[in-house]
């Protein structure tokens, strides 16, 4: 049904300008706004994997930094291995921590023997440990919720 | 500094409204994502990008708002395991 005052332009689709005159509708693409900012707790929340690990065995499980596969390596402020004596990057603990103090250091602790930036070094490294690395079973249980 | 997502094959994804799950296979771990870290993982799947290249694949497809806040949503995505940073090519 067509305005007959304006037969090119439906009624129901007739769109005008302030001053009265008919403007044609405009069509166009809209595109889904998408916001960058963080809305409260972040974009990506993890959740702890479920694995069987008795409490006493977590606590005293052992995880190195970095494992064996990577001996040698230094620990990245971000986590990653890299080559020794890269500049930024720490030297392994000398030792691997024990699942308490992971924990403790998850927590907002800090691990023993560490500086605040080397502790992020490692936590991160700890963060970042991957199925089939040594460690991970170790750091995986301790995510596990205790009954 | 160029962010890569775990390929493809690495990662199971499940739409749950308004949450996507990924579970990586390699850490055993799953994660719930919500916009804009699905749409910037989409954006990472043919390869690595630098955070002002991704702005300019994600302002291409979206009307985006808070621009300022990528980097913090890329650290998200970082410390979960799901990207990593590598140095420019």
């Amino acid at each position: 049904m067509t305005d007959p005052d304006r037969p090119d332009y439906p009624i129901d689709e007739a769109v005008e300008a302030a001053d009265g005159q008919p403007v044609a509708p405009v069509s166009q693409t809209r595109r889904r706004v998408l916001a960058l900012g963080a809305a409260g707790a972040g974009a990506v929340l993890s959740i702890r994997p479920a694995l069987a690990q008795t409490a006493g065995s977590v606590l005293t499980c052992q995880i190195p930094v970095p494992d064996s596969g990577r001996a040698g390596s230094f620990i990245a402020p971000d986590g990653s291995t890299v080559p020794a004596g890269t500049k930024g990057a720490f030297a392994p603990p000398g030792r691997p921590f024990q699942g308490e103090d992971v924990k403790r250091a998850m927590a907002g602790g800090r691990l023993p023997g560490t500086t605040y930036e080397s502790n992020r070094a490692y936590v991160n490294y700890i963060r970042r440990l991957q199925r089939g690395q040594g460690g991970f079973t170790c750091f995986a249980s301790l995510q596990m919720p205790r009954g | 500094m160029r962010f890569r997502a775990a390929p493809a094959d690495a990662l199971l994804q499940a739409s749950l409204d308004p949450f996507t799950a990924v579970f990586h296979r390699p850490s055993g771990q799953t994660h719930l994502l919500v916009s804009p870290a699905p749409e910037m993982l989409a954006a990472l799947a043919d390869g690595p990008l630098s955070l002002s290249d991704l702005h300019d694949a994600l302002a291409a497809a979206f009307q985006l708002e808070d621009a300022e806040g990528l980097a913090d949503r890329m650290a998200e995505l970082v410390a979960a395991g799901l990207v990593t940073a590598e140095p420019a090519a």
